[in-house]
């Protein structure tokens, strides 16, 4: 894949970057590269659900998706979130997990009430989904499956979401274990910093 | 690691509580003069070097903090609410590691200035606080701050803020490489006539003592630093604390009481190991950083019929005054790439507002810097606070992460006696002991320091030609991870829990060096004071042990 290519390239990029400086601490190449292996992962394993029913799943996949929509570029349900909020109430976050499948069974309540004959919230139209997120976007479920969500898409792939760095790539954050200056458009041409000698007080 | 240990039914002359920022200090200037010394840490030994940029572990599961599972916590703002517990995240965040919180820190490291020990004086009281000189100056305090800089090592540029209170020896390393947030605060600061300067931290620029320099990573803030380049404890002061065959670090040992005897004098401490046995280490003299929270909690949790309110605590002052540090941001978006994410979090500062001033209305300052604050996942959470929280413009806000800064300012928190830590009465940890109940609101002050600050923060983004400037709201903060206050220091065993060397009013073998020894707030970034504060104490303590006076 291109970007594991470009991600290889540029650890060994790095890699040489360090170790030409007196700075390398010891073992440093070991360790980038024990972390790009880490790295690496782009989730591409585990798509079975552990913890959720499909139902209650398809009904937060759908809800991500509006949080992080699909347009000209992926969103989260591209990036595998649900995987991940899965992961996180079945083990890590499994403290939130009983108030958040009754949180969920209240949103669900709330839709068929409003659309008796939906099959899910999924089977809504995006337009009806967005107006009713619209109204509940201040209640637990919503929040703690918004909170999840950013995290899923945006923190390691080895926990299940942020596949093949979708989220990563959204935002522009590139993976690399080091950087060297200059790291932006606007330090490129630092002439260095001038002591100002007119002494305050 | 040194192959030093104690038995428990050694009497060891020191025992610390906690091997962070402060601990780690104490123990090292104990042991090198010649003490013997445990450290006994709540957490476990990490080794950094095998980290991997894990926002999730290290932000949110609580691997090197608080778990909020095993270590609950519960806040209220005022008395009469009542407290919730903390179901995600803790109110107080802390590092539970040998090396505490100096492991996750962001490694600002300014000085206090010599108006903060004196500030009361020099202001007068304001009516319903704390507030107090200390009963040490600036020029005691000044050796120290040096030590810091050359022991820990800091980089930064002596001279270059007009503010910077006087210095005996200049920085053992030059800044770290400017940031394009850096570069652009520097700039739109100028315009306004203000005094930008290189960030003081406590990051190598260069090889220095064994560790090398910073490689850039971007993930300073909130995690252990891979590569050592961030000084912590844990491969600072630690390792040469062991080296002289002295001190032994015992992780995963959660003191849970300070024994004392019927004359009133510490003997030593029970703690939980490992495997939750209950054990007791027997010393001569016991030491308690364990930070702002820990360290009152530990001392009411060490009430007894002797002590009824709480070991050192005939004042009543323990865990009151709890002081988090008030702080707003402003947020620019550039034409251009910044790329943030990249290198330490902060390059430039200024001290031009760090005075208060009575023309404003009210009491208060603090320091402005430029930074982004957040890795990936702490960034999609930021900007959800701070425009759509969801849906297709969210999504295009959060494509603006590499053009984006912000303007951080850091202030005074005034003390305040109902803001406090307190043993909660109904919750218990993992181990059956009491759960910190915290208890804070800002004073109005406070507040109105924050948004005044966030106003000249934005001025700069403005000058600097920021594209859109934002003012995230500021508001009563619900949580915070500087915990200042708490066992004060003074000379006046009414109004102060320790002397200014650190010892207990109450019990002579007892002290206390960690955030809470601090009567004022500072301006943010409080690490170097408590480590200047811990090279002080340790020298005091030892001289003390030495000439018999414990």
């Amino acid at each position: 894949m291109d970007s594991a290519n470009f991600s290889r390239r540029s650890l060994l990029q790095a890699i040489a970057a360090v170790m030409a400086t007196a700075a390398a601490p010891v073992g440093w190449a070991e360790m980038a590269l024990a972390f790009d292996q880490a790295h690496a992962a782009h989730g591409s394993g585990e798509r079975r659900l552990s913890w959720l029913k499909e139902t209650e799943a398809a009904d937060i996949k759908a809800v991500a998706a509006q949080i992080i929509p699909t347009d000209d570029s992926p969103g989260a349900l591209e990036a595998g979130v649900v995987y991940f909020i899965d992961r996180a109430l079945g083990t890590f976050f499994s403290q939130l997990a009983s108030d958040y499948r009754a949180q969920l069974a209240t949103f669900q309540a709330g839709y068929l009430a409003r659309y008796p004959a939906a099959r899910s919230f999924a089977s809504l139209t995006s337009e009806q989904q967005v107006e009713w997120l619209k109204g509940v976007d201040d209640t637990p479920f919503f929040t703690t499956t918004h909170l999840l969500t950013l995290l899923g898409m945006f923190t390691l792939p080895t926990y299940g979401g942020n596949r093949d760095h979708i989220g990563w790539k959204l935002i522009g954050f590139e993976d690399t274990h080091a950087f060297y200056p200059p790291f932006g458009h606007y330090d490129r041409d630092y002439p260095g910093f001038a002591i100002e000698t007119a002494k305050i007080k | 690691m040194s192959g030093q240990t104690f038995r428990d039914s050694d009497t060891v002359d020191f025992v610390i509580v906690g091997s962070g920022a402060a601990g780690g200090v104490v123990a090292r200037e104990l042991a090198q003069r010649g003490l013997t010394v445990v450290v006994l840490e709540q957490g476990p030994r990490i080794a950094p070097q095998t980290r991997m940029h894990d926002e999730l572990k290290d932000w949110y599961l609580g691997e090197i903090t608080n778990d909020v599972v095993k270590n609950p916590q519960t806040f209220r703002s005022a008395a009469d609410k009542d407290p919730a517990l903390q179901k995600f995240k803790p109110a107080l965040w802390y590092g539970r590691a040998v090396g505490g919180g100096s492991l996750h820190y962001t490694a600002n490291f300014w000085r206090l200035h010599e108006i903060d020990f004196v500030e009361r004086s020099a202001l007068g009281a304001i009516h319903g606080t704390g507030f107090a000189d200390w009963p040490i100056s600036y020029a005691d305090l000044e050796p120290y701050y040096t030590k810091v800089e050359w022991e820990i090592g800091v980089s930064g540029l002596a001279g270059a803020s007009p503010f910077d209170p006087p210095r005996t020896r200049p920085y053992p390393m030059p800044p770290l490489p400017v940031k394009s947030s850096g570069v652009l605060f520097e700039r739109g600061a100028r315009m306004l006539g203000l005094h930008p300067f290189p960030a003081p931290m406590a990051i190598n620029s260069e090889p220095y003592r064994g560790r090398a320099s910073c490689v850039h990573c971007g993930f300073c803030h909130g995690l252990p630093c891979e590569v050592l380049a961030k000084a912590s404890t844990l491969t600072t002061v630690i390792p040469e604390a062991e080296a002289t065959g002295r001190c032994e670090v015992r992780a995963d040992s959660y003191v849970s009481r300070i024994e004392v005897n019927r004359q009133g004098r510490v003997t030593g401490v029970s703690y939980f190991d490992r495997e939750r046995r209950e054990r007791m280490q027997r010393a001569r003299a016991v030491v308690v950083s364990a930070n702002g929270a820990e360290t009152p909690r530990l001392l009411l949790m060490s009430a007894s019929p002797q002590f009824p309110n709480g070991l050192a605590n005939s004042s009543g002052l323990v865990g009151k005054y709890l002081m988090f540090n008030c702080v707003s941001r402003a947020v620019g978006v550039f034409e251009h790439e910044l790329n943030e994410y990249k290198s330490v979090q902060v390059t430039r500062v200024l001290h031009d507002f760090y005075d208060s001033d009575p023309k404003r209305g009210f009491y208060g300052g603090g320091g402005l810097d430029a930074r982004i604050g957040p890795q990936p996942t702490t960034w999609a959470i930021r900007t959800a606070t701070e425009g759509p929280a969801w849906g297709s413009a969210f999504k295009a806000r959060l494509k603006e992460f590499p053009r984006t800064m912000q303007v951080a300012a850091h202030c005074t928190s005034l003390a305040v006696e109902s803001n406090n830590i307190t043993l909660d009465p109904n919750l218990k940890d993992a181990w059956g002991l009491p759960a910190i109940r915290v208890t804070y609101k800002d004073h109005p002050d406070d507040l109105a320091t924050a948004r005044f600050l966030q106003d000249r923060g934005a001025e700069i983004l403005d000058a600097a030609g920021a594209l859109r400037v934002t003012k995230a709201p500021v508001t009563e903060q619900t949580s915070s991870v500087h915990l200042l206050g708490t066992c004060r220091m003074g000379n006046d065993p009414k109004t102060s829990v320790v002397d200014r060397f650190h010892r207990s009013h109450e019990v002579p073998n007892l002290f206390i060096c960690d955030g809470s020894s601090m009567v004022t707030s500072g301006r943010g970034q409080p690490t170097m004071t408590i480590q200047a504060l811990a090279f002080r104490a340790g020298e005091h303590i030892a001289g003390f042990a030495k000439r018999g006076e414990i």
